[in-house]
């Protein structure tokens, strides 16, 4: 098994609706990365897709649809799909095609155009249910996690309070993203609180909003990375878990498949002590609360301990363990599995000292990376290191 | 040290507001699926809905792990073995989680919210149930251990669906005592 | 190892029924929208030829797949909404099966002055002789009724 570096990034705006078609986008975000790494197309040896329900751009068959987009045509191609793992699982595959050998550069693209689905992108979220014992109650994906949500507070004892500092902390982070959705620099704890309740617990601040985009990302390998940089970001660990999809018997307060896809990750990584060996993380931040569900997921620090962290400053971007400082889902926006661009392309931007506004105080020089998926049951993580 | 250019150095990519598309100021298609679909429900699903008609909650017990789950299945996905037998449970249980919903199936605003939540069955493993509605109560008095029991629709209403239930209801304890 | 129960009754196992309740608004995307909204006013096509490779590509877009690279605004001209069949096939029957009340002819049109060509319906009633090759244009929709879409060209003839 190789070792396996990024050398380069890219990432459209996301907005609510774009008019970009799908494979438009895609050309956008890979060829941003090609730029960076300064390669073109003759250059890719694999190309990795990563798209959620094909549902969203309706499509159905997506993967094939975007390829020429996507630097692919005439190339091996594959598309992976783990619903909102797919952010951090496409890396994960590519990840796979140069760390075996049977590529030295691979191009991952991530896409979705969620504003095709009418009358919202909630309707294509009907389909994920079981048709027999959840259709027929109508269900939307917003009742699912005011659910988790309600369960995780009370288990715990937290304030919404709390909670809402994570929406507060990023959607202010995000003002320094140039792609940024929902940046806000005066938002405030009051004006989460104020805002429209949409399913208890949840109200509308805490949630990120539907999103058209796509981002980039290119692997090399470690035989070929000094052509493009004396100064690689390695990826260290890769870890990825599922978990049954009965989420009505399973106590949803601790999402123990992303602590096991965490302790895969951290043991190819050879980290021992994340909270200390860590030193920033972009867990996966659809909902406020699920930053800090994910961040006792990743193992970053003891359950129920995240609100507390959170309270203390502890993951601010000048704190000691800066947590989404890309601005998170919450600030740049969730077009699904185009969250790579905040996960994971944020994790080589800041590592490798690029981020501008958005830069960690400091010498960062292992990130986490993590995305969650499908119903309360897929986690996948990445560790990356300088 | 030089300082480095910022990344992402640009944001491609051309906003389009609701009004741009409501006002044809961009050329899109519209397009309307006709796709039906016909799920087989397998053993498993067939007998929890021929059930519920007969105003019955079933789960199948997995030996093995000795544990009676419900939705039930002919296989048991902790083991991976079949599970062993039927076990007819009671209808009443415990709150795991709720929500108060102000939200319809796609995202439209309703004014009287939708009590949804999880229920564990009494009779079977430890959290295992699944989800329906709560009714017959004010939401403020739906809480996580709340016991709950199912309140059905009348039996020539019922036609082998989850809906067989209409929703739970608080449970009345004989004597007016408060569980 | 199988299931511990096996079906004895052929009325069971029970069906459940369901549809896909969602409906599609495509953007055309920012070469697609150049394209629809020239046939709209003009009524002709518009091409793109790669500065790379130098195809001539049709329908016009962003970007050339082959060569990965961005087709710049001189890379953009108009051709005349004609060209030559290049194979075409008769339908009888619609999508369910049923036959139509009148044969469809859908043909591959290899279009005028590109590298590339486009899915039409044929508006002729001989049906005997053979079509290939034939040379057809599109007959659009009258200019107040057209709504930057596929459907703006009626058929070819």
């Amino acid at each position: 098994m190789r070792d396996v570096a990024v050398i380069g990034g890219g990432m459209t705006l996301f907005r609510r609706r774009l008019k970009e078609t799908g494979k438009e986008l895609s050309y956008l975000a890979s060829k941003m990365a090609m730029e960076e790494a300064g390669i073109d197309k003759k250059d890719i040896d694999m190309v990795v897709m990563g798209s959620a329900p094909d549902a969203f751009d309706g499509v159905h068959m997506k993967g094939d649809y975007l390829i020429d987009g996507s630097a692919a045509a005439g190339k091996p191609y594959v598309r992976v799909f783990t619903g909102g793992g797919t952010g951090v699982f496409a890396p994960i595959a590519g990840w796979w095609h140069v760390a075996s050998g049977v590529a030295d550069i691979a191009l991952v693209v991530a896409e979705e155009k969620m504003g095709s689905c009418y009358p919202h992108p909630q309707t294509a979220f009907r389909h994920i249910w079981d048709p027999v014992l959840d259709r027929p109650l109508h269900p939307n994906l917003v009742w699912l996690f005011a659910m988790e949500m309600n369960r995780y507070m009370t288990r715990h004892g937290i304030k919404k309070e709390d909670i809402a500092r994570v929406a507060v902390k990023n959607k202010r982070n995000a003002v320094g993203h140039p792609c940024a959705q929902l940046a806000d620099p005066n938002i405030t704890v009051e004006d989460v609180l104020n805002s429209e309740m949409m399913a208890w617990p949840v109200q509308r601040l805490d949630i990120s909003p539907p999103s058209d985009g796509a981002s980039a990302l290119i692997f090399c390998s470690e035989d070929k990375v000094r052509q493009f940089t004396d100064d690689p970001i390695w990826v260290a660990g890769c870890g990825w878990t599922i978990d049954s999809t009965m989420w009505t018997n399973r106590d949803l307060y601790f999402p123990q498949y992303v602590a096991n896809a965490a302790k895969m990750a951290y043991k190819m990584a050879r980290i021992t002590n994340p909270p200390k060996e860590i030193d920033f993380a972009e867990p996966y931040d659809p909902f406020d609360y699920k930053e800090l569900h994910h961040m006792e997921g990743l193992l970053l620090c003891k359950k129920g301990e995240a609100p507390i962290l959170t309270r203390e400053g502890v993951t601010q971007r000048d704190g000691d363990l800066p947590t989404c400082p890309s601005g998170g889902l919450l600030g740049v926006g969730n077009p699904i599995a185009a969250t790579m661009g905040q996960k994971v392309c944020e994790l080589y931007w800041q590592l490798s000292g690029k981020a501008g506004k958005r830069q960690i105080p400091g010498d960062p020089r292992t990130g986490v990376g993590q995305a969650w998926g499908d119903i309360m049951q897929m986690g996948t993580v990445i560790v990356l290191r300088r | 040290m030089a300082k480095k250019e910022a990344y992402p150095k640009y944001a491609p990519g051309t906003h389009v507001s609701t009004k741009d598309i409501v006002n044809k100021k961009i050329a899109y298609t519209w397009w309307e699926p006709e796709v039906q679909y016909s799920w087989s429900l397998g053993p498993a699903m067939s007998r929890f809905l021929i059930e519920l008609k007969n105003g019955k909650i079933v789960g199948r017990k997995c030996n093995t792990c000795r544990r009676v789950i419900v939705p039930p299945r002919m296989f048991c996905e902790h083991c991976f073995g079949p599970t062993d037998e039927w076990v007819t449970l009671k209808d009443t249980g415990t709150v795991e989680t709720y929500s108060i919903s102000y939200l319809d199936a796609d995202a439209r605003r309703i004014k009287d919210p939708i009590l949804i939540g999880v229920i564990s069955i009494d009779g079977a493993a430890p959290l295992h149930g699944f989800m329906h509605y709560f009714g017959d109560m004010k939401p403020e008095d739906l809480h996580i251990g709340m016991k709950v029991k199912a309140v059905w629709k009348p039996e020539k209403e019922r036609e082998g669906a989850i809906t067989d239930i209409k929703y739970f209801a608080p449970l009345k304890k004989k004597g007016g005592r408060k569980k | 190892m199988t299931f511990l129960e096996k079906q004895t009754d052929p009325t069971s196992p029970m069906h459940w029924r369901g549809d896909m309740q969602a409906d599609y608004m495509y953007t055309s995307g920012v070469a697609g929208d150049r394209f629809f909204q020239n046939l709209k006013k003009r009524g002709t096509f518009l091409a793109t030829r790669c500065p790379e490779c130098k195809k001539v590509l049709f329908p016009p877009r962003l970007y050339c797949e082959d060569c990965f690279v961005e087709i710049p605004d001189k890379g953009w001209f108009e051709v005349p909404a004609r060209g030559t069949i290049r194979s075409y096939t008769v339908v009888a029957l619609d999508a369910r099966g049923d036959k139509l009340p009148k044969p469809k002819v859908i043909a591959l049109i290899d279009i005028e002055k590109t590298d590339g060509a486009l899915l039409g319906i044929i508006n002729t009633r001989n049906l005997d002789s053979d079509l290939t090759g034939k040379k057809v244009k599109a007959v659009l929709k009258p200019k107040t009724k057209r709504e930057g879409t596929l459907k703006d060209i009626l058929y070819f003839e």
